[in-house]
């Protein structure tokens, strides 16, 4: 059998603390992760990289969470997002299960939460790749 | 809510027909005032939650959070002078002194109503950070909260550093030669030699100096002394954190107190060195970013001193600690420049010495009489011999530990012990410990691999961390007192008695309790790992069991896993750390403190109000007191609405019914109970008049021998007949709001429970009685055990107790107001007999037993 390859995990947050404490809490965990404070950065950076899961705000400033997650989604359909946003912007939030989010996380939450959230949108990425290969 | 809307219809008859001012509209006003009053209490208490590193939150939160307190206490003053027509605008100042001291945190403005150019030590905290410099921050957070002994003295703020850079023309000296040491244009050495001159030949500010001196003729008043001599240190923002800046600062020893003044800027001075201007450079420092506090701390003339590690910083994984010792004064090891003695010690009690290098001591650093310090011989005796004893050892390593577990991370710890064994902490900052050592443990999935997990997942985390010890349960209250040092303690209920054996412990179980109780708020400062709710901990441990708690990712595990501990311990990300949680911080002592309890003292004003908290417990104990007066003033025009319930204790209540409360009967002007129809009233009475609970006599029989020893000077009888009638009850079907004063004591008992789970809520408030305090908070405390017990969260402060709990099924709901019930009965003359601190145990026993059929 093969190694299993490490899922890859994007956060980006212009707030650092989230960053700040979601990448170690994440790379605990066995994961390989790149957090990013700038929206075009990070932007870039999906361009050059598909990630398994990318984790991102809605709100920020410079560009729009919803551009960079549609983004996401065009370059790489196979990618779970998960939203973390805060109260204010909920009601976006909602909107964004459109744009194919798998899930989204209010804003202050508990480490346990969003790494619940993060193992049922990696049990969904590979039974797809499991039922792909299937196919294939 | 559309309950409010039913009881201002319910209501709006009286106005048509007697009274001008609608007793509908004030009452609802008073809802609304216990409605926010809930809201406001519960934010604070999530934001204290938020301490505990469970929760992800950002600045964003704060300021909505911050907004949202704001808001609410805005409209909680405003309801209280629209039901008292404008009785206390007052509250308006208070406000606004508050809301702009929060304004100002989140703006980043250093702001304490912080204008103070000079901190005595005993009231500098971490949250002092900016204005004192690391340093002196975490000296001061260890002597506040850990208690241990740190020197005396004063910190010059950053402010007072700014104001002189200001007013010497630094400043501008300053930021024109930012673009040239940019560009490299001119040498550092240039630059420095003439900022640090300017430094040294301008006057510092008239302000600053004053409040030097002053401080200075403070603390020898203090110590009775003619002269007094310091150590004047360094202490930069981010000084001793991760960037250590270590060395690059200057520090001078044995400053005699007219000389205090020169040194100071000497040690400014030292902020522009070219070596510490350099260090900057690479770190990428901005100049605008420094900010210099420098301490003064009054002279310490050790026996022996210098530096410990409670890693080793090259192998971490030996698990031993390090001291390097001297006699006299420590400089010389800290700097590297002397030998000295060195000991590699366990890090587990009882701390055996694992090795030990004892050299040759020839010369030694002391004091100089009239100031600095000089190099002098070692007597004979003492150059071979260990400058440290065993107890010495044991004592330097248990502090060490405490430190370690506080902060979290591996400490280099400046310490001093005086000729009387004393020990003192001079300094303590994190240690940076060896990375190759990390590949090691790289990742936690492959360290907990096959470590055999006792239970996960159970219970609320209150306060993260990692901790491996052994299992102490508690099981009565005089364990409580026995706790061993390093124990990792276990017990069924959260308690505010648990508070006590927190410094002893290594980590928290417990069964049962709230995440939010007296004791999770104590277990967060002290930042021990504590687990609550595990409901399982006490059936699955047992004392002497050696465990480790994983209160981070919610794992206990059987046996001592030290590779965790470790692990966590070099651990990058350390929350305590952020500039976000200092903010939370900063913010909650604006909102939380309760300085203003007792309705009776004179502080007990507008005015007197210093926190949100203040200004919401005042406004709802004058709402509560005006809504009495209506009902009183009310019962002329009332008396076709307002009934007197006949109840089989004496007890004189008066009822008015807002909708559904009583059966439709004839215009009666006495009610009994099987008239009453709504639902928490009648969960309420049934544990009121519960035989066994509402004692007559003050002394009943089965209470013990120990009774025996009361005196009978209390009258049996409460419910004197003028008091009949000052008993207000508001009822509907789903609601009561009851304001009983029994004897000298006051409760309110707000409930609302129908079918729908959500609207739920009960809320029971209880101050006073007539014994001294100590017996009141005795009963203060009794109460709120009992009440935690029931998974209410609980607040207390003094002799009030405030428990709430909401949004449980309308069966939950009926027996916990029936306990509410039996608890005002039971506690009526409570404090009577309070006379001893184990009374509380021998009472909770008494009441459980008591009620326990009602409640089930």
């Amino acid at each position: 059998m093969s190694e299993e390859s490490k899922t890859r995990i994007l956060i980006l947050d212009d707030e650092p603390i989230v960053c700040k404490r979601l990448k170690p809490a994440f790379e605990k965990l066995g994961y390989e992760v790149e957090a990013f404070t700038n929206s075009s950065e990070a932007m870039e950076r999906v361009q050059e990289q598909d990630f398994d899961i990318v984790i991102t705000d809605l709100k920020m400033e410079g560009v729009d969470g919803m551009q960079f997650l549609t983004a996401v989604k065009e370059r790489s359909p196979e990618t779970e997002v998960i939203v973390i946003t805060g109260f204010a912007t909920m009601e976006t939030a909602k909107e964004s299960f459109q744009k194919g989010v798998f899930d989204f996380v209010a804003k202050p939450f508990k480490i346990s939460e969003i790494r619940e959230v993060v193992k049922k949108a990696e049990r969904k990425k590979k039974a797809g790749e499991a039922s792909g290969k299937g196919k294939g | 809510m559309g309950s409010f809307e039913r009881i201002k219809h319910k209501l709006a008859f009286w106005r048509t027909r007697t009274d001008p001012t609608s007793f509908a509209v004030l009452f609802a006003r008073f809802q609304s005032i216990l409605k926010r009053n809930n809201e406001i209490l519960e934010i604070m208490a999530d934001m204290g939650d938020k301490l505990g590193g469970d929760y992800v939150f950002d600045r964003q939160y704060i300021i909505d959070v911050s907004n949202r307190l704001n808001d609410l206490v805005y409209k909680i003053i405003y309801d209280l002078n629209m039901l008292t027509s404008q009785k206390y605008v007052d509250l308006y100042h208070a406000y606004e002194r508050i809301q702009s001291q929060i304004q100002a945190e989140l703006e980043g403005r250093p702001a304490y109503g912080d204008e103070r150019l000079v901190v005595f030590y005993e009231e500098v905290t971490m949250d002092d950070i900016e204005s004192v410099g690391n340093k002196n921050a975490n000296l001061g957070e260890i002597n506040s909260v850990l208690e241990l002994l740190t020197p005396d003295g004063f910190v010059i703020t950053t402010r007072a550093f700014h104001e002189f850079l200001g007013e010497s023309g630094i400043d501008k000296i300053l930021k024109d030669i930012e673009n040239d040491i940019r560009h490299g244009a001119t040498s550092l050495e240039t630059i420095s030699k003439e900022v640090t001159d300017k430094i040294l030949q301008s006057e510092v500010p008239t302000g600053v100096a004053k409040e030097i001196r002053r401080a200075v003729t403070k603390l020898k008043s203090k110590l009775g002394e003619e002269r007094i001599y310091f150590a004047v240190r360094s202490s930069a923002i981010e000084e001793d954190t991760e960037h250590s800046f270590a060395g690059q600062y200057e520090s001078f020893l044995n400053v005699p107190d007219e000389e205090v003044l020169d040194y100071y800027k000497k040690v400014i001075a030292s902020t522009y060195s070219p070596t510490a201007w350099e260090y900057r450079q690479q770190k990428g420092f901005l100049e605008h970013e420094i900010s210099m506090a420098v301490g003064c701390q009054l002279m310490v003339n050790p026996r022996s001193s210098g530096v410990l590690y409670t890693m080793d910083p090259i192998s971490p994984e030996k698990d031993l600690m390090v001291i390097s010792a001297t006699w006299g004064l420590g400089a010389p090891v800290v700097s590297g420049e002397a030998s000295a003695d060195r000991y590699h010690v366990s890090r587990d009690a009882p701390y055996t010495v694992k090795h030990l290098n004892i050299v040759h001591k020839a010369k030694m650093l002391v004091a100089e009489e009239g100031g600095g310090t000089r190099e002098v011989d070692v007597p004979e005796d003492r150059q071979h011999k260990p400058c440290l004893t065993s107890e010495d050892i044991e004592r330097l390593a248990h502090v060490a530990m405490v430190l370690e577990r506080y902060y979290k991370r591996p400490q280099d710890i400046e310490w001093a012990i005086g000729e009387n064994h004393e020990l003192i902490i001079l300094q303590t900052r994190p240690l940076k410990v060896q990375l190759p050592y990390m590949g090691e443990f790289c990742l936690l999935p492959d360290i907990t691999q096959g470590q055999k997990v006792l239970f996960e997942g159970k219970g609320d985390v209150v306060q993260r961390g990692v901790a491996c010890g052994t299992v102490f349960v508690i099981e009565t209250d005089d364990d409580v007192g026995k706790v061993p040092i390093g124990s990792i303690v276990v017990a069924r209920h959260t308690s505010p008695r648990l508070t006590k054996a927190i410094k002893q412990a290594l980590a928290i179980l417990t069964d049962i309790g709230s995440p939010t109780g007296h004791m999770a708020t104590v277990a967060r400062e002290f930042r021990v790992p504590t687990i609550v709710n595990t409901g399982v901990a006490t059936q699955m441990l047992k004392t002497g069991d050696e465990i480790t708690v994983d209160a981070t990712q919610n794992v206990v595990y059987a046996g001592k896993f030290k590779e965790l501990c470790l692990y966590e311990l070099i651990q990058e990300d350390v929350f305590e750390e952020s500039y976000e949680y200092r903010l939370l911080r900063r913010i909650l002592r604006k909102v939380v403190p309760l300085n203003i309890v007792d309705p009776h003292d004179e502080r007990f004003r507008p005015d007197g109000c210093q926190t949100y908290h203040d200004i919401v417990r005042f406004v709802h104990e004058k709402a509560v007191d005006e809504l009495i007066q209506i009902g009183e003033r009310s019962s002329k025009w009332l008396r076709s609405g307002l009934k007197r319930l006949e109840l089989d204790i004496p007890l004189g209540v008066s009822v008015l019914d807002i909708g559904g409360g009583i059966k439709e009967l004839e215009n009666k002007n006495v009610v009994t109970m099987d008239m009453i129809t709504s639902i928490p009233m009648i969960a309420f009475v049934k544990g009121l008049c519960h035989a066994g609970l509402w004692a007559n006599e003050p002394v009943s029989v089965d209470l013990g021998s120990f009774m025996s020893s009361l005196t009978r000077t209390f009258s049996s009888s409460m419910a004197s007949p003028e008091q009949v009638g000052k008993n207000l009850v508001v009822l509907s079907k789903e609601y009561m709001n009851m304001s009983l004063r029994l004897g000298y004591h006051f409760n309110i008992i707000d409930v609302y429970i129908s079918d729908s789970v959500n609207d739920n809520y009960a809320y029971f408030r209880f101050l006073g009685g007539v014994t001294e305090i100590t017996r009141r908070s005795r009963r203060a405390r009794f109460i709120a055990n009992i009440l935690e017990q029931y998974d209410f969260r609980v607040e207390i402060k003094g002799d009030l107790v405030i428990g709430r709990i909401k949004k449980l099924p309308r069966d939950e709901m009926e027996r916990r107001v029936v306990l509410l019930g039996g608890l005002v009965a039971y506690t009526r003359q409570l404090d009577v007999l309070m006379k001893h601190d184990d009374h509380v145990n021998h009472f909770e026993e008494e009441f459980k037993q008591r009620i326990g059929g009602l409640l089930r």
